[in-house]
């Protein structure tokens, strides 16, 4: 029972920090009408640099995150423009075919590279924590901080979205484009900023995820395979349903390696996409 | 003259292709071996992506089926032929089983879906041990194959390059063509579009399934990486891309283009390999999505026509050749259609009670409507008063909530589209719907393929013609669909709603935009196939002279009601009528 309750605690905490990934996927998505395929090997590369900055300099989590941010952000928003807003002007396959082979590329470009620089092996930032236990169960000051940035972060984000200007240029952009332009968004630059934000929330997932689980910089696209999943789960730009979502698959990954074998989760978000497509066609929760 | 140095072209290569492995050198057979198996996984790739528009980014995964369906069938001790008989099968049956969950996805996400098939089946690799040995792979019994697979390879070649010109102009290709350019409209013209996708997406599989097993045969040994790794999966997709994807040569140019680079790269550069590789499939993306044979600077060389054609402009070739043989312009008046015999006491479209709703809007509102056989009716409203929806009901693009619909007398619930195209309905739409990327006359010449006649290719596009030169389109023969102006566009909605052979003509708001001498041309239309075709039409206008030159009866919807039905003289003068168009004021100065 205590071994169970334990491995639910580490589903959460890997399924929080799969939403966080999903968010900025699903934002970008919204928004800008890509599927970024280099989405989650952003977080592999961000974890792998966070790594390594600990390791030479010791660097408090924050300030890595802090430094880790700006970054993503600017790559991200240098990325779309330069290669992939000229490919809109394009006919309707050529851009579909062009950006996932400019997501593609990237992706495979990112993680080859960042095995070449650092390593291709497993590393992660060994903070050094307390563990508290509670009765049987033992959780760790690390996992504790992690679980509470999660939340802080849904909920700033949540907030984010619905008080602030660009919030909620972001929402009507993704509702209804021509809509937004109509009424005074700039659609062109908001793509390129949500771009760039999207990325720079896997920054803070990136470091929240290292001080938890090994990164290498291949395991990027497994990632960005579940952020898919877990936005189908829980609707694009819908935040809360994404957390849920993400909860939910990191869990299931949690028992499926509990009660059989740890080399089957992975194959579970997959099975899980291609189940939810054949009994609900039209995806879950069409939230907007 | 094109025509002879085309083919001569093909020959040399063929021959060229069957010569090398006379040259004893194990190395560049190798190299031409790879060659071959990565046109196959790029032409098969291009099958589903360039012909039908999805872009099926999991392909490799069928390679690596097949690879390991081969390597199990050939260590169980079964002669080689068998076993890449059983790769094949095996390929194609995943396909059709995968085909059902991935085709409910659309664009992106279908590109998406698709391309996590690869680390799915990794995963089943690496763990169903007992039937795939796991991470150490299979080796296959030692011995020297590489001749004999190069030329099984080289044949698989041949097949695929014959499979791509037959697509190019039968009825299966012209469904795929019209999937890609739009699906409803592929269903509303009858083409039972499922059944097609299955199709395509299993001879594509099947062919990556061999060259799988081919190579397998060839490397005799295979592992989860080689055959499902992501950083190998998308060659294939980037050769055809970069050749020009659709195009009867891009996957050939791509494949030589970008074997011959990565060959080099193997032998020049150590390391970074996948750096460079996916450097490049970036670099394709960004500047080359349409193809090398797309770029300017080469369809300007006239002495590459024949590798940079379109498809439209292939078909024109050909079209071109056919007028000399057909016979001089026909009249215009006359259409291949049945002189159908009318019984005005028949009725042929009968709702019940029909109602459709989006969510709380209900936009047909127990609806009831008889039609019978041969007549003229206009059907009229204000904007939103659920004239187009009833349409899209009875063309069975939405699901009506309730009620019934018969057309002579059956009943269209639990119909497909295609089915109830079949049963005789012919529709345009209000805002114009073409095939985009084909000739009008291909337009014209899909739904008589498709429809109750059947009509083979060729006897289609000679049909077409005189659909074409009956709505005046007759100058515009063979240019692409899409560069017609709006008022070109609906005249070809009509002739292609005409072209469904239709008992009941569904018309949406063709004249709206038309000159008054174009109206008057228009309603001569209408009128003349109602009185020599006995074709039943139901035209959507907002224009009352127009209705008032043909029209039997009016039918007048409100809120998704029925207010009125009757002459247009008496609909006219009715008060309910008067109120909607007019508003409160009517009733006074009515009164």
């Amino acid at each position: 029972m205590e071994a169970l309750v334990q491995v639910l605690i580490g589903g959460i905490l890997l399924g929080g920090l799969y939403a966080l990934v999903a968010f900025g996927l699903s934002l970008i998505y919204g928004v800008v009408r890509i599927l970024n395929f280099a989405h989650g090997t952003l977080l592999a590369v961000g974890g792998v640099a966070a790594s390594l900055l600990y390791a030479s300099y010791k660097l408090h989590p924050v300030a890595l995150i802090a430094i880790l941010v700006p970054a993503l952000f600017i790559f991200g928003y240098l990325f779309y423009v330069l290669l992939l807003q000229p490919l809109e002007r394009r006919s309707h396959f050529e851009s579909t075919a062009g950006t996932v082979l400019v997501t593609v590329g990237a992706l495979l470009m990112l993680s080859d590279l960042t095995a070449k620089l650092a390593g291709a092996t497993q590393r992660n930032i060994p903070l050094r924590f307390e563990a508290i236990e509670i009765g049987e169960i033992v959780i760790s000051t690390t996992q504790i901080g992690i679980l509470a940035a999660i939340a802080a972060l849904t909920f700033a984000m949540q907030v984010f979205l619905r008080k602030t200007w660009f919030g909620r240029a972001i929402r009507a952009v993704t509702q209804d484009p021509v809509g937004a332009r109509i009424c005074g968004v700039d659609s062109s630059r908001m793509k390129a900023m949500t771009f760039a934000f999207g990325s720079s929330i896997v920054a803070v997932a990136a470091v929240l995820y290292t001080m938890s689980f090994p990164v290498d910089p291949y395991m990027g696209f497994s990632l960005t395979v579940k952020a898919f999943t877990i936005i189908i789960l829980g609707g694009i730009g819908n935040l809360a349903g994404a957390l849920l979502a993400g909860i939910f698959l990191g869990v299931a990954e949690g028992l499926t390696g509990f009660y059989w074998k740890s080399e089957w989760a992975p194959a579970l978000s997959v099975i899980l996409l291609l189940a939810i497509l054949v009994v609900f066609p039209k995806g879950l929760g069409r939230t907007r | 003259m094109n025509r002879l140095v085309g083919t001569a072209c093909k020959l040399a290569l063929f021959i060229g292709a069957g010569c090398v492995p006379l040259a004893q050198n194990a190395y560049y057979t190798t190299f031409a071996f790879t060659i071959l198996i990565a046109f196959v996984l790029a032409q098969s790739w291009d099958w589903v992506a360039g012909e039908m528009g999805y872009v099926n980014l999991g392909h490799y995964a069928f390679y690596g089926i097949g690879a390991y369906a081969f390597a199990i069938a050939l260590v169980g001790k079964y002669p080689s032929g068998v076993a890449m008989l059983f790769a094949l099968l095996c390929t194609a049956l995943a396909a059709a089983l995968l085909a059902f969950p991935l085709f409910r996805l659309k664009g992106d996400y279908f590109a998406f879906g698709t391309l996590a098939l690869l680390p799915l089946a990794e995963v089943l690799a690496l763990n169903l041990v007992p039937i795939t040995n796991g991470s150490d792979g299979i080796v296959l019994p030692p011995e020297n194959v590489l001749t004999r697979a190069y030329f099984i390879a080289l044949g698989v070649c041949v097949a695929a390059v014959i499979v791509s010109a037959w697509l190019a102009h039968t009825r299966f290709g012209y469904a795929l063509k019209s999937i890609r350019n739009d699906e409803e409209v592929a269903e509303v013209m009858g083409i039972r579009i499922f059944p097609a996708k299955v199709a395509v997406i299993m001879l594509a599989a099947a062919f990556a399934g061999l060259a799988g097993s081919i190579q397998a045969w060839q490397m005799s040994f295979i592992d989860p990486g080689t055959v499902f790794g992501l950083n190998v999966a998308l060659v294939p997709v980037a050769m055809a891309l970069l050749g020009g994807s659709g195009l009867l040569w891009g996957p050939l140019i791509g494949v030589l283009l970008l074997a011959t680079m990565q060959q080099w790269l193997l032998v020049n550069i150590k390391g970074y390999q996948a750096t460079i590789y996916g450097a490049v499939i970036l670099l394709i993306g960004r500047f080359m999505p349409g193809g090398l044979l797309r770029a300017g600077w080469v369809r300007e060389r006239s002495w590459l026509r024949g590798l940079t054609q379109e498809h439209h402009e292939r078909i024109t070739g050909m079209a071109d050749a056919q007028v000399a043989r057909a016979s001089p312009a026909a009249e215009a008046d006359a259409l291949p259609l049945a002189k159908r015999k009318v019984d005005r006491t028949r009725v042929l479209l009968e709702c019940r009670d029909l109602t459709m709703a989006f969510g709380g809007n209900v936009a047909v509102d127990r609806a009831n409507l008889r039609i019978m056989e041969g007549e003229i009716v206009g059907l009229v409203g204000t904007n939103g008063s659920g004239k187009t929806t009833l349409f899209n009901c009875i063309s069975k693009v939405h699901e009506p909530r309730s009620g019934g619909i018969f057309i002579g007398g059956v009943e269209l619930a639990g119909l497909r589209r295609d089915q109830v195209a079949h049963l005789g309905v012919g529709r345009t739409y209000q805002i114009p719907r073409p095939l985009g990327d084909l000739t009008v006359q291909e337009n014209i010449a899909v739904p008589l393929m498709f429809g109750a006649g059947r009509l083979k290719p060729g006897e289609a596009l000679r049909e077409a013609r005189e659909f074409v030169a009956f709505v005046g389109l007759a100058a515009r023969l063979t240019d692409r669909a899409d560069a017609l102006s709006l008022q070109e566009k609906k005249a070809l909605e009509f002739a292609r709603a005409l072209a469904c052979k239709p008992r009941l003509l569904l018309v949406d708001e063709v004249a709206s935009g038309l000159t008054p001498a174009e109206i008057r041309r228009f309603v001569g239309h209408i009128r003349h196939v109602r009185d020599s075709y006995g074709i039943t039409v139901i035209w959507v206008e907002h224009i009352f002279s127009a209705l008032s030159q043909v029209v039997d009866r009016v039918v007048v919807l409100e809120q998704g009601v029925v207010i009125a039905d009757g002459p247009l003289s008496e609909v006219v003068a009715d008060e309910r009528v008067l109120r909607t168009y007019l508003g409160g004021a009517a009733k006074v100065a009515h009164g």
